[in-house]
């Protein structure tokens, strides 16, 4: 393991953020692309030389908030997005991650969606097929108006089809991580927390399926309210313990466990479906724990295996981490600590 | 320059080179080349039948009497018949449809020219409808539009089928091209 510290400020954070750009070319911390750019900077640069064994890759990619990305993988235009997965992937703990438990069901969703695209790269097209046709429905859906004339209804069958063909794929997708995920989730949790309730995960749609079916039944209401009202982009995944939803019903110390285990179960599947251990980024992941917490983290994080994790850390280097190398992060320069 | 820089595929600098290149050249090959743009714009217009770009009433495709005009293949775009001309395996007609279905982009069945096509059914006796539409989730679309709308004509609708690159290696291809390529087989000849 790899701990940086610094002061607040010094940018460690932002450090988390470029390495997890170089897999997934979006930052963890969501937001606008204008934040990615320093304050009076027209563009950001984010170069990265991986090595695995005696694999190498070089990502670089230039960040100019007015236009798309631009970025080259071993010199070469990048084809696909998803194709930087196969050279880095990631698993990310930051201390937002509560509100994966907390928020509403779409972090939950894009929770989904990113671990199935870091396990499997290729799926990103259809995620990125049923974004489209959703799009384009929605769109005729506003143009319509609210009246259904022949032309219109035609229309809305073959996107209804198209839509239905690339959700179905999702969703099933989905529902396929979900069960590899309950056993692991279920199993970090009960360690975290000493809880005999176990987690529990249920994939819930919003529509009973095929897809099909069910966007002719919500039709008369998806004209009415010119936009798709079921469908994978409305569907949840349901975290609870010994049947209470986790969401509202579970103190903000186990919905932090909870979220600490879907990572956890996350990194597992990935390393088993992908054969591909990610690098783990820990973003202040221990601030926020008690010390029971934090030491079953620890444990948790030894269970996982050999594999590159990076740690961030504002204060000292917390206790029973055994730490390779200690870089101190200070005026955007990286040096090691002596020990 | 601006006015190059407009152009397709010609960024600020590609604009200031050629500038500069029109600013060196004999006056003469600059004059053809703005004759030619000239002769272009004002001597080309679209078929009335297929809508192909051409020269005159119909396209030189149209006005070839030994192309059979039963077998009609869509195209999203005057380009794309370039494309499949270039195989030189098609004997038969065209139809440019103007763009595919795309809603963002305000395009429903209107603006295509899916009226002009299904009026040609009967006045050309087409018999088949090749879609040759674009293997992008707008093409797919359009061309099954066309199909549920055909079909009930009597007339047989087929789509290209999108697979393997020739000469490439099934280990390289990817999982959605190679799905396609397995959705689309067929019995070997033998």
């Amino acid at each position: 393991m790899t701990v940086v510290t610094g002061h607040n400020g010094a940018g460690k954070t932002t450090l988390l953020e470029a390495i997890g750009y170089a897999s997934t070319l979006r930052s963890f911390r969501g937001g606008q692309k204008e934040a990615l750019v320093r304050n009076g900077a027209t563009r950001a640069i984010v170069r990265a030389d991986l090595a695995d064994g005696d694999r190498r890759a070089l990502v670089e990619i230039e960040i100019d908030p007015s236009r798309r990305d631009r970025v080259q993988l071993n010199r070469q235009r990048l084809a696909r997005p998803e194709d930087l997965l196969e050279a880095l992937r990631v698993t990310v703990f930051t201390p937002d991650d509560l509100a994966l438990v907390k928020s509403g069901p779409e972090l939950r969703r894009d929770y989904l969606d990113t671990v199935l695209e870091t396990a499997r790269p290729r799926l990103a097209l259809v995620r990125r097929a049923v974004d489209r046709a959703l799009r384009q429905r929605n769109t005729l859906l506003r143009q319509a108006g609210g009246r259904l004339t022949a032309e219109v209804a035609a229309t809305l069958d073959v996107w209804d089809t198209q839509l239905a063909k690339a959700g179905d794929q999702l969703v099933d997708a989905r529902r396929r991580l979900v069960d590899a995920l309950a056993p692991p989730a279920a199993a970090a949790f009960g360690r975290l927390t000493r809880l005999v309730e176990p987690l529990e995960l249920t994939y819930r749609p919003s529509y009973d399926p095929p897809l099909l079916d069910a966007l002719a039944a919500a039709r008369p209401d998806d004209l009415r309210r010119g936009t798709t009202t079921i469908g994978p982009q409305r569907d949840d995944l349901l975290v609870a313990c010994g049947g209470l939803d986790a969401r509202t019903r579970l103190s903000q110390g186990r919905q932090r466990s909870a979220a600490l285990a879907l990572r956890l179960a996350a990194h597992e599947v990935v390393t088993d479906k992908a054969a591909a251990r990610p690098v783990l980024l820990l973003d202040d992941a221990f601030s926020e724990l008690d010390r029971a917490t934090a030491t079953a983290l620890l444990d948790e994080l030894g269970r996982l295996g050999a594999g590159q994790a990076i740690l961030t850390t504002a204060g000292p280097v917390p206790d029973g981490i055994d730490a390779a190398l200690v870089l101190q992060l200070a005026d955007g320069r990286l040096t090691p600590v002596p020990r | 320059m601006d006015e190059l820089g407009r152009l397709p595929g010609i960024g600020p600098k590609s604009a200031q080179r050629i500038a500069f290149h029109l600013l060196k050249v004999a006056k003469e090959d600059a004059l053809r080349l703005a004759r030619t743009i000239v002769e272009v714009k004002e001597r080309t217009v679209l078929c009335s039948t297929c809508f192909n770009i051409g020269i005159g009433e119909r396209c030189a495709i149209c006005g070839d009497d030994r192309r059979d005009r039963t077998v009609v293949c869509v195209v999203e775009d005057p380009r794309d018949i370039v494309a499949v001309e270039r195989t030189r395996e098609f004997r038969g007609r065209y139809h440019v449809l103007g763009g595919a279905l795309n809603p963002i982009e305000g395009v429903g069945p209107e603006q295509l020219r899916i009226r002009e096509l299904l009026g040609r059914i009967d006045t050309d006796g087409i018999a088949e409808v090749i879609l040759c539409t674009n293997p992008n989730l707008e093409g797919d679309t359009t061309a099954m539009y066309l199909a549920r709308l055909l079909r009930p004509l009597g007339v047989r609708v087929t789509r290209i089928a999108s697979g393997l690159p020739v000469g490439g290696d099934l280990e390289y291809a990817d999982e959605l091209t190679l799905g396609r390529a397995l959705e689309g087989r067929r019995e070997v000849d033998a």
